[in-house]
Formats: C-alpha cells, sequence, structure tokens
C-alpha cells in the first residue's frame, strides 16, 4: 500500500459522511424536518463543544467509562483463563463447552433485571451485564485461538525441555494471542453497546442516562449529543486497542 | 460409545438444568422476596402464555424481529460481498461503518421514535441496523479470503463479474457469512427486547419490564427464561440449517460464536 492509495482511501471514506451530514443539513434547511426533531447538525457540534467542557457532562462520560472498563477488564480476564483451560484440558473442556452453548445464545439484556433485583440499581448490575455480554466472544475467540496452535511447536518446546506449565505461557498464549485480540475488539464493541443500554434502562448517570432524561423532556439536541460522544468513545477506544495489537504482535507475520 | 455419544448430544440439555439447579439452590440460600426459586418461575411460565394478550404479543415480537433480520440480511450479504471484492467499494464504506458500529442501535430507538411512532416501523428499522452491521463485517471479511486463482479461473472461462460475485464468491464466502447471520440473530433478539423495553406497546420485552415496574417477580423470571429458551432454540434451529448448507466446509466453531 502506498502513500497515495492511502489518502485515496481516506478521502473517498470521507465521501458518505460528508454526505450524510449534507442530508441532514439539507432537510433542516429545506424545512423537510422541524428543527424541534432533527436539530441542524453544527447547532449539535456546539452543543456538543459546549457539554465537552462542563463539569457534569465529564462526570457523566466518566462514569460511563468507570463501568465500561471494568466490565471489559473482568471480561478479558474471565474469557482467557476459561478459554485457555477449556482448550488445554479435556475435562474443563466437557464441562464449560456445553454451558458456553447454552448461555452464548441468550440474550443478556433480558437479564439485566434479574441483575437489577440481585445486585441493585447501583455500578454492580451494569459492570455484571457489561462483563456478561462481553465474554463470550474473548472467551470463544481464545478457545478456538489456543486449540488451533500448531502441533509441532508444542512437542519442539517438550523436547526442548520446557515444563508444561511454561509452554501454556511461552507456546500457546502468544500464538494465540491474534485470535484472541480479534475477540477483544468485538468485546470492546459490545462493551460500549451494552454499558449505554443499561445506563437507559436504569441509571442516575452516564450517557445512557443523558440521553433518556433528553428524550423525555423531548430535547432533540441534547439526544443526539451523547450518540456521537459514544460513538467518538468507541472509535477512540478501537484506535487505541488496534495499537495496542500492532505493539503486541509486532514479531508476527501480517495480521 | 454411544453411551458417550448420547451424553454429547444431551450436554447441553444438562448444562440447563445445572443452571436451573444452581438457581434454585441460591435462590433458596438467599431467601429473597425479589429472587424467585427456578421451580416458581417455571411454574409461572403457563400463566403467562395462556393468556391470550401476551401470546399474541410475543408472536408480534417474534413478526418484526423475522421482518427486520431478513431484509438486514438480504441488503447486508451483497453489500459486504462487494465490499470485500473491490478495494473501492471498501474504502467508501468502511468509516461509515466504523462510526456507526459503537453505537447502541437501541439507543437510536428515542429519536426515530420521534419521526416514525412507536408502531412496527420504528421497532423494525431499528433490528434491521442492529443486524445489518455483524452481516456486513463477515461477509466483507469472508469475501476478501476468497482465493484469487479460482476468481481468474472464472474470469478465464468467461463467466461475467457477476456471474463470479455469486457463483465463486458467494458460496466461498457463505460459512463466513452465516458465522455473521448467526451473530445477527442474536442481535435481533436483543434489539427486539430492548427496543421494546424502551417503546412500551407491544411485545416480550414490554411484558419483561412492566412485570418488573409492577414488581411482579415471578413474571420477570418467566420472562427470562422463555425469552432466554427463544434465544437457545432460535440458535439451534440456525446451527443445524448451517451444518446442512455448509457440510463441506471444515466446522471451524461447534460452539456458537455468537456476541452479546
Amino acid at each position: 500500500m502506498n502513500g497515495r492509495g492511502v489518502t485515496t482511501d481516506l478521502l473517498l471514506g470521507l465521501i458518505p459522511i460528508t454526505l450524510l451530514l449534507a442530508i441532514w443539513q439539507g432537510t433542516v434547511s429545506f424545512g423537510l424536518a422541524p428543527p424541534t426533531l432533527l436539530p441542524p447538525p453544527g447547532h449539535v457540534f456546539m452543543r456538543m463543544a459546549e457539554q465537552l467542557v462542563t463539569a457534569s457532562f465529564d462526570q457523566e462520560i466518566l462514569a460511563t467509562l468507570f463501568r465500561l472498563f471494568a466490565g471489559f477488564l473482568i471480561a478479558v480476564v474471565l474469557g482467557i483463563a476459561i478459554g485457555l483451560a477449556a482448550a488445554v484440558n479435556p475435562t474443563i473442556n466437557a464441562a464449560v463447552r456445553p454451558m458456553v452453548r447454552v448461555l452464548a445464545p441468550l440474550p443478556k439484556v433480558a437479564l439485566y433485571p434479574a441483575l437489577l433485583l440481585l445486585l441493585g440499581f447501583g455500578h454492580e448490575s451494569k459492570i455484571t451485564l457489561v462483563a456478561a455480554d462481553a465474554l463470550f466472544p474473548i472467551l470463544l475467540s481464545t478457545y478456538y485461538g489456543a486449540s488451533t496452535v500448531e502441533q509441532k511447536l508444542i512437542w519442539s518446546a517438550m523436547a526442548a525441555g520446557t515444563p508444561p506449565s511454561e509452554i501454556l505461557f511461552k507456546v500457546i498464549l502468544p500464538s494465540a494471542a491474534p485470535s484472541i485480540l480479534t475477540g477483544c475488539r468485538i468485546g470492546l464493541v459490545i462493551s460500549c453497546i451494552v454499558v449505554f443500554l443499561a445506563e437507559m434502562i436504569t441509571s442516575t448517570d452516564g450517557l445512557g442516562h443523558v440521553l433518556i432524561t433528553a428524550a423525555r423532556t423531548f430535547q432533540a439536541v441534547d439526544m443526539f449529543v451523547p450518540l456521537i460522544t459514544i460513538s467518538l468513545l468507541g472509535l477512540i477506544l478501537n484506535g487505541l486497542l488496534q495499537a495496542a495489537r500492532a505493539y503486541l504482535l509486532r514479531g508476527f507475520p501480517e495480521v | 460409545m454411544t453411551l458417550r455419544a448420547l451424553i454429547a448430544r444431551l450436554a447441553p440439555l444438562l448444562a440447563c438444568l445445572g443452571l436451573l439447579a444452581v438457581w434454585q439452590i441460591a435462590a433458596l440460600a438467599l431467601n429473597n422476596d425479589s429472587f424467585p426459586t427456578a421451580l416458581e418461575s417455571i411454574r409461572a411460565i403457563p400463566a403467562i402464555l395462556d393468556d391470550k394478550e401476551a401470546l399474541i404479543n410475543i408472536l408480534a415480537s417474534l413478526r418484526r424481529m423475522a421482518i427486520g433480520f431478513g431484509t438486514a440480511v438480504l441488503v447486508s450479504i451483497p453489500l459486504g460481498l462487494l465490499m470485500g471484492r473491490s478495494r473501492g467499494v471498501a474504502s467508501f464504506f468502511n468509516p461509515l461503518l466504523m462510526v456507526i458500529y459503537p453505537v447502541p442501535k437501541a439507543a437510536l430507538m428515542p429519536i426515530i421514535m420521534l419521526w416514525l411512532g412507536i408502531g412496527d416501523l420504528s421497532k423494525t428499522l431499528v433490528i434491521f441496523l442492529g443486524v445489518s452491521l455483524p452481516v456486513i463485517y463477515h461477509s466483507f471479511e469472508g469475501a476478501k479470503a476468497v482465493e484469487e486463482k479460482m476468481l481468474w479461473s472464472g474470469a478465464a472461462m468467461g463467466l461475467s463479474a457477476v456471474e463470479r460475485l455469486t457463483r465463486i464468491v458467494l458460496p466461498a464466502a457463505l460459512p463466513e457469512i452465516l458465522t455473521g447471520c448467526r451473530t445477527g440473530l442474536v442481535l435481533a433478539l436483543i434489539t427486539m427486547v430492548t427496543s421494546e423495553m424502551i417503546a412500551r406497546q407491544s411485545g416480550a420485552g414490554n411484558i419483561l419490564f412492566n412485570a418488573l415496574d409492577m414488581g411482579q417477580y415471578d413474571t420477570v423470571f418467566a420472562m427470562i427464561i422463555i425469552i432466554g429458551a427463544m434465544g437457545i432454540c432460535l440458535d439451534a434451529a440456525f446451527e443445524r440449517m448451517r451444518q446442512r448448507l455448509v457440510r463441506w466446509s471444515e466446522p471451524q466453531f461447534d460452539i456458537p460464536l455468537s456476541f452479546s
């Protein structure tokens, strides 16, 4: 890929986004939609810039981020641990596999009322929901990555006298890393989505709560601000994860 | 050997029973009013299914889900395949999709409601949006990984571009596409529940959250079982169809790669 190709791609990619903004502006300008229902984009971004510097809005973002990270990290730790264990140990595999088969297709949002009743309306229920939702993609891709490690690598390590516990960390974990990171990426997007939904359902703070408050008072502008904020947060976090991936996988052929 | 195969087949069922048993024990141990035991919740299910209105609600949910899922799949697969085969199309849509991906689709519900009302149209639209992204993404990845040589051979034998897309790229990408569809199916169910939670007008999510607000805890947990069972059944049915369609491909995941 040369430099010119990248810039052309970038310019091409900007077209639909600009087009979308233009259509948005157009519908407002030509009076197709009343500004109370669809505020002009300039207005929304102004409002967003205004909000971003206020302490109260930053508090909401921080609350959301805290839940997002806590849930995501729990999911990463549990997912990688269970995934590796299931790939390495047949007994654990026999126990985990049917559990995952049943739990993975279960819509976790439906569990949220139960979590609310059990854990209360605070951070705990939301973090648990985020962790439960992000867990399965990470677990499954770890399992997949770890169970497709080339047997020859493990044999060579054993022949070289590596103890079994070290094989796990020095052979299996690194060679499963690309797959694990792909799972983490999916898990991250899901965490963004779920934390927002949980805050919409019941919350006293967070971006989802901002949206619901705005919706109940018919403040169309304030409804767009949290949506755009969560989209930007998702983009930034995704970018950070990509950077971490590029660093962690620097020895790998193109992945 | 046959006994072992039998156990392997029954394993998901055993897992279900095990989970219910854990629930029962936990509920008995906690002895909390807002946490009914598994048996109590299961006993509440017939009452819900007997109620004609509840049944109509659940069927309405399923209908919206089917329409949203169906249209999303029909639109997303061609788009994803085109993106996978043409760099221009890919770089045209990729940034837009990246921006949309982390936005929770059900969160668009309040805005869409302002324009389209709280009826079927807005809920189906939200489900459509929720399903289309993973399907596009997986079709894209699948089409990208198609071996060039096969396309060259196809071109050499005089297939037109459209024919190459439908007769070479589509079958080759099918396993990956179906993985995306499976993810989309679970997402459709989630979006369905949340959209009905926001626009409380009809549907399974409506019953669930209304029961929560009114403190009918056994109904809450019974609805959770019903929605969960819907998810598991749909997933199992889809898996069966997938195995039939792509029997030739190596079974990559025999546990579902569904997310959220």
